[in-house]
């Protein structure tokens, strides 16, 4: 019973929030100053009435909300308007469609954009996170299972420069070594590749993967290396860790019995925050390496007021972020009886 | 670790040993650090979506790398005595990548298409002077013009003519810009194969082309995010050609034997400005959201005068551009060729010249902080100085032109301002004082000199709020002159007026850098006054290397 109250509690919470996102983006990028219609074309060739027309395409000629023409410069309008021919609620009424809308920059659907690029990023950060995920723990455990030895600091002094390289720099440097060892440096896919055979094509991606993966496992692996090993010493400085050595187990028999799933606890916060931040926070990967991910979609949008793409965007790194943090939620209830009984 | 390494080079190996490149003409893959942005040929507005369009389409005229145009489509072309009437006679026997004949029908769906959507960015804005398009049979195509005009060319050259079967069906409404056409159905010398946006557009060649059949199988634009990435493809042979790369990575790629580094005036000319408010107080734009917030002193011919003594152009070039670059003198840039009027003398770098005009104007220092004041004493001579956070060379001139106006008692208050932010704060609003920024030309020169005139105040297009009552006499002039020297006299005449009113400060236009691997590809058209390897006429012409 109580397992499900806090289910629901939780889920109740993360509905709430997303609804609060959706009007949040809305607003969000329509303080920012500059007009859509205009961003990204300055050229003497686009006349007013082409402006005008482009304003009318995308619906921009609308007024804001009731009450307000615009909001950055704030204009005040006729409050009296049917909401149904504002911005505002167009937007909602087309999401409630499950529509959202159209790309000012490119014209095409944002989901289909949103979508391509989803399953890029996807496909670069979760081969990263797996990676560094595993590299960083197996790194953690050793070293705080042989905490105050040779190994132990070694491998600390490798995790804290690894997490404190610059993701950028790092990129580039990994870039130009790989570019002189016939790694491809640019794209997800070898052009021309769509009508070889699926494991070839498999390998193609998967040799443009290997630089980008490789930085973001290096960036990642320090950070959880660090979490998992201060979080082990701790557990492994408990009485029942005495107890169980006094028992006489095997150190092996304690780490993985005792010691692992308590010490695993914090590790899992920092991952499901890393998973939600990092499907938009991979950006700089993305640009070093010219993968097209759902970062550098984000990038380019906000330069060009697309507001479609952002608000589309946002939305998804938010229910990302928000369903990232609910899977914590839920395995803390597994890893963790207290906290289902809070 | 070592494993997953070998493990990648292999099928990196596998790879290059089974690709594509391997057909009798080749594969020339171009790295570029764009990407279209839709390839709606309506709807686009990027530079790089306008070179697949140049490769993919053909259109009645073609402008080639010495800034002529000839005729594409057409075979010949007849005009009425009063200059209305274009008579053109169709190539016969051309065809659309479906097989489907273009005929003049198909040139006539177009024109109306694009005079019909006024939310077409720029092409809609070449139909201005079209006042109907007529096929009276398949292969004559009648165009009669609302006023005579003198660059008929630069207005059609860009109308790339679209098969009417593909497109009627989207002729109408939110359709013609959505219609996303990745088969991209088209009668120029390449072909679509694939399109990836933001990865690649993957080309192939049109063999039986009427005009110029390529002689390489397939053309690869693939994108990389940045410049630098760029050149270390070219190194490591990723790619054969790349179409742009910063000054600093020529020296270290003039010394690969294998790359060969072009440089040259672009084929659409840029150019650099420094934009002085000058507008009035009468001529503020209020009905359009003007503000004009504008240093009253820049309104000062003298100060505007004393800046430009007071600014080292050749250091600006050596320094950012690292001499990549021509000196400027008007937004009229060089690369225009016959329309640039070579014989303006520009201002003397002269900073003690610069301070007896700002003295003799009266702005004196009066309370010894370095800065002068207005000849009233109401306030100081110290200038916004704003630039697009975008750009890469703006930073670096802004530092420099504050330390050398300093020099004449002029301060500035410099930052760097997102894009949209300056253009919502420039044009027409005029909310501020001075901005860097720039242009990219149109072959004909009316574009850019339509900038100045008064009549652009209130749309946004002028960004210096200068006006002119000769200038914009002059500017309807040219526009209808349809004597070539005579017109070329009329836009030198414009030049030397703006140049003497000194609306700009014009630091230089600068250059095109390509570089290509000689290994790969030989044949590129490098000797032109213009530089383009990506247009189709390198293309077409560039053989593989044996």
């Amino acid at each position: 019973m109580n397992r499900w109250r806090y289910l629901l509690g939780k889920i109740g919470w993360a509905v709430f929030t997303i609804l609060f996102v959706l009007v949040l983006n809305f607003f969000l990028f329509r303080v920012l100053p500059g007009d859509a219609a205009r961003a990204g074309i300055r050229d003497p060739r686009l006349k007013k009435e082409a402006i005008e027309a482009i304003r009318v395409r995308f619906g921009l000629d609308k007024p804001v909300i009731n009450c307000f023409e615009s909001l950055n410069p704030v204009k005040f309008g006729s409050c009296g308007v049917n909401p149904l021919d504002t911005q505002f609620f167009i937007y909602v009424k087309n999401l409630l469609h499950g529509e959202m809308g159209i790309s000012f920059h490119s014209n095409r659907p944002v989901a289909d954009i949103l979508v391509e690029r989803l399953w890029n990023t996807i496909l670069l950060i979760g081969a990263g996170q797996v990676l560094s995920v595993l590299v960083g723990v197996i790194f953690g455990v050793f070293a705080a299972w042989k905490a105050r030895t040779k190994i132990d600091y070694g491998s600390l002094i490798i995790s804290l420069v690894a997490w404190s390289l610059p993701t950028f720099w790092l990129g580039i440097i990994l870039l130009f070594w790989g570019s002189n060892n016939g790694l491809p440096i640019g794209g997800m896919q070898t052009p021309g590749m769509s009508s070889q055979p699926f494991f070839v094509r498999a390998g193609d991606i998967l040799s443009h993967m290997f630089l980008p993966t490789l930085t973001y496992t290096i960036v990642y692996m320090g950070e959880y290396m660090l979490i998992m090993r201060s979080s082990l010493l701790d557990v492994l400085s408990e009485d029942y860790i005495l107890t169980a050595k006094a028992k006489g187990l095997n150190t092996f028999q304690i780490l993985k019995d005792h010691a692992l799933k308590n010490a695993m606890l914090p590790l899992v916060t920092v991952i499901a925050i890393n998973l939600g931040f990092t499907m938009a926070g991979a950006v700089q990967i993305e640009s070093v390496f010219s993968w097209p991910g759902l970062g550098g979609a984000i990038y380019e949008a906000v330069n060009r007021r697309d507001f479609p793409v952002l608000q589309g965007a946002f939305l998804l790194i938010a229910i990302g972020v928000i369903a990232a943090n609910l899977l914590a939620d839920l395995t803390y209830s597994y890893l963790d009886p207290r906290v289902q009984s809070e | 670790m070592k494993r997953i390494l070998a493990l990648a080079m292999t099928i990196a190996f596998l790879l290059a040993a089974c690709g594509p490149s391997g057909g009798g003409g080749g594969t020339v893959r171009i790295g570029w650090a764009g990407s279209p942005d839709t390839l709606n040929v309506g709807a686009a507005v990027l530079t790089e979506a306008y070179t697949i369009f140049e490769l993919v389409y053909d259109s009645i005229y073609e402008l080639n790398l010495d800034g002529s145009f000839s005729l594409a489509l057409a075979e010949s072309v007849e005009r009425s005595d009063d200059g209305l009437v274009y008579t053109y006679k169709l190539h016969k026997g051309v065809e659309f990548s479906d097989g489907k004949p273009l005929t003049a029908k198909d040139v006539k769906f177009t024109y109306d298409f694009y005079k019909a959507h006024e939310d077409f960015p720029y092409l809609n804005a070449y139909t201005a002077y079209i006042e109907s398009t007529e096929a009276p049979d398949d292969y004559t195509v009648v165009v009669t013009l609302s006023e005579a005009i003198p660059n008929i060319e630069s207005q059609l050259v860009y109308m790339y003519v679209l098969p009417e079967h593909i497109w009627a069906q989207y002729a109408e409404g939110a359709a013609a810009t959505e219609f996303e056409n990745v088969e991209m159905i088209g009668s120029g010398p390449f072909q679509m194969v694939e399109y990836k946006p933001n990865e690649f557009v993957h080309l192939k060649a049109n063999k039986s082309h009427f005009l110029q059949p390529p002689k390489v199988d397939e053309v690869i634009f693939q994108t990389f995010e940045s410049q630098d990435v760029l050149v270390q493809a070219l190194k490591s042979g990723q790619v054969d050609m790349i179409t742009e790369m910063p000054a600093t990575a020529v020296e270290s790629l003039k010394s690969d034997p294998n790359i060969k580094v072009v440089t040259g005036a672009p084929f659409a000319p840029g150019v650099s400005d420094i934009i002085f408010n000058q507008v009035s107080a009468e001529n503020c734009p209020t009905d359009a959201g003007g503000l004009c917030t504008g240093h009253p002193a820049l309104q000062d011919r003298n100060v505007r005068l004393a800046l430009s003594h007071a600014t080292d152009k050749q250091k600006l070039v050596d320094v950012i551009l690292l001499g990549y670059g021509a000196l400027g003198t008007t937004l009229i840039p060089d690369g225009l060729g016959m329309w640039y009027n070579n014989t303006i003398k520009d201002y003397s770098f002269d900073v003690a010249e610069a301070n007896r005009i700002l003295d003799e104007a009266g702005y004196k220092d009066s309370d010894g902080d370095g800065v002068r004041e207005m000849p009233d004493g109401s306030r100081p001579l110290t200038f916004r100085l704003q630039w697009p956070s975008d750009s890469i060379d703006a930073p670096r001139m802004a530092e420099m032109l504050a330390e050398m106006w300093k020099e004449v008692g002029v301060a500035t208050e410099p930052s760097a301002v997102d894009p949209d932010a300056l253009t919502a704060a420039c044009c027409p609003a005029f909310d501020f004082d001075i901005i860097l920024w720039g242009w990219g030309s149109d072959p004909d020169p009316s574009l850019l000199l339509g900038v100045m005139t008064s009549a652009e105040i209130s749309t946004g297009s002028s960004e210096s709020g200068y006006s002119n009552p000769e200038y914009d006499a002059l500017y309807d002039q040219q526009s209808t002159e349809l004597d070539l020297q005579k017109r070329i006299a009329i836009v030198h005449q414009m030049q030397q007026i703006v140049f003497d009113d000194v609306v700009y400060i014009i630091p230089y236009y600068e250059q095109a850098i390509q570089a290509y691997r000689v290994d790969r590809f030989s044949g590129w058209l490098t000797d032109f006054p213009k530089v383009e390897l990506s247009d189709t006429s390198s293309l077409v012409v560039i053989e593989a290397v044996k």
